[in-house]
């Protein structure tokens, strides 16, 4: 087993989760006016490409180490 | 250089893969969670079970590198047909994630398996040459001062001065 090709590690080091944006979730206070704008502004939200499977891994990924870092104290 | 020549007996046999009918093996039909969000929620209701929580903290307590404890679970869900081995390389970071989260919660000191064997380790010779500029050092250093004093901390022995004090 330990000749053997091991992905996971290749796999697991290009996972870069500190250059991943954190989810900010922001109540946006709409305005009424008549000069409001219309659609949603894309000001705030992450230019991140969620149909990628990869970015979706990595957020799941980024739950996990965040609860692992409480559990550890590190941060 | 010996040991490249020698048979390779993990190797499968020729006209191994022809033995079953095409479509026979689960790997080779069609998979039970085709994608990533489907083979994460199927690792992830897998994981949370207790009883699997206390297998894998004894692997790991055996000293088992989480890479490879991750690859296995991955292959094996491929083998069974739970989904396609591409899932599996895009799911391995997050099982390892998982694996070394089981780990933290219990209090296990786990190999995660991510150091390069291959690195220079420190050499023995450079080693010897720092322990032989200190013993150096260290040799240079006059410690006979430090004696007398605690010689003569020993020699001075107080006299009692009071009135009832025992005459000798």
């Amino acid at each position: 087993m330990s000749r053997q090709y091991n992905p996971a590690v290749a796999a697991y080091k290009r996972m870069d989760l500190n250059s991943l944006p954190e989810d900010n979730k922001q109540e946006q206070v709409s305005s009424k006016g008549l000069l409001a704008r219309s659609s949603p502004s894309n000001k705030g939200t992450s230019d991140l490409d969620y149909s990628n499977p990869a970015v979706r891994v990595a957020k799941q990924m980024q739950v996990i180490r965040k609860y692992r870092d409480e559990i550890n104290g590190t941060k | 250089m010996e040991l490249n020549n020698q048979p390779s007996f993990d190797a499968p046999i020729p006209g191994q893969s022809l033995t079953a009918e095409l479509g026979a093996r689960p790997w080779q039909s069609k998979p039970q969670y085709p994608t990533v969000d489907e083979a994460i929620d199927y690792y992830m209701e897998r994981m949370s079970s207790e009883e699997f929580m206390i297998q894998l903290a004894e692997i790991l307590e055996s000293g088992v590198p989480v890479t490879i404890l991750a690859n296995t679970i991955q292959m094996a869900g491929v083998m069974e047909g739970k989904h396609t081995i591409d899932v599996g390389m895009l799911v391995l970071p997050m099982l390892m994630e998982m694996i070394m989260m089981v780990g933290d919660s219990a209090g296990i000191e786990y190999n995660n398996g991510l150091e390069d064997k291959n690195k220079p380790k420190v050499r023995d010779s450079l080693i010897a040459k720092v322990i032989n500029t200190y013993s150096k050092e260290i040799e240079g250093i006059d410690l006979s001062t430090d004696d007398t004093e605690v010689e003569d901390e020993e020699e001075i022995i107080e006299e009692p001065k009071g009135l009832m004090a025992r005459r000798t």
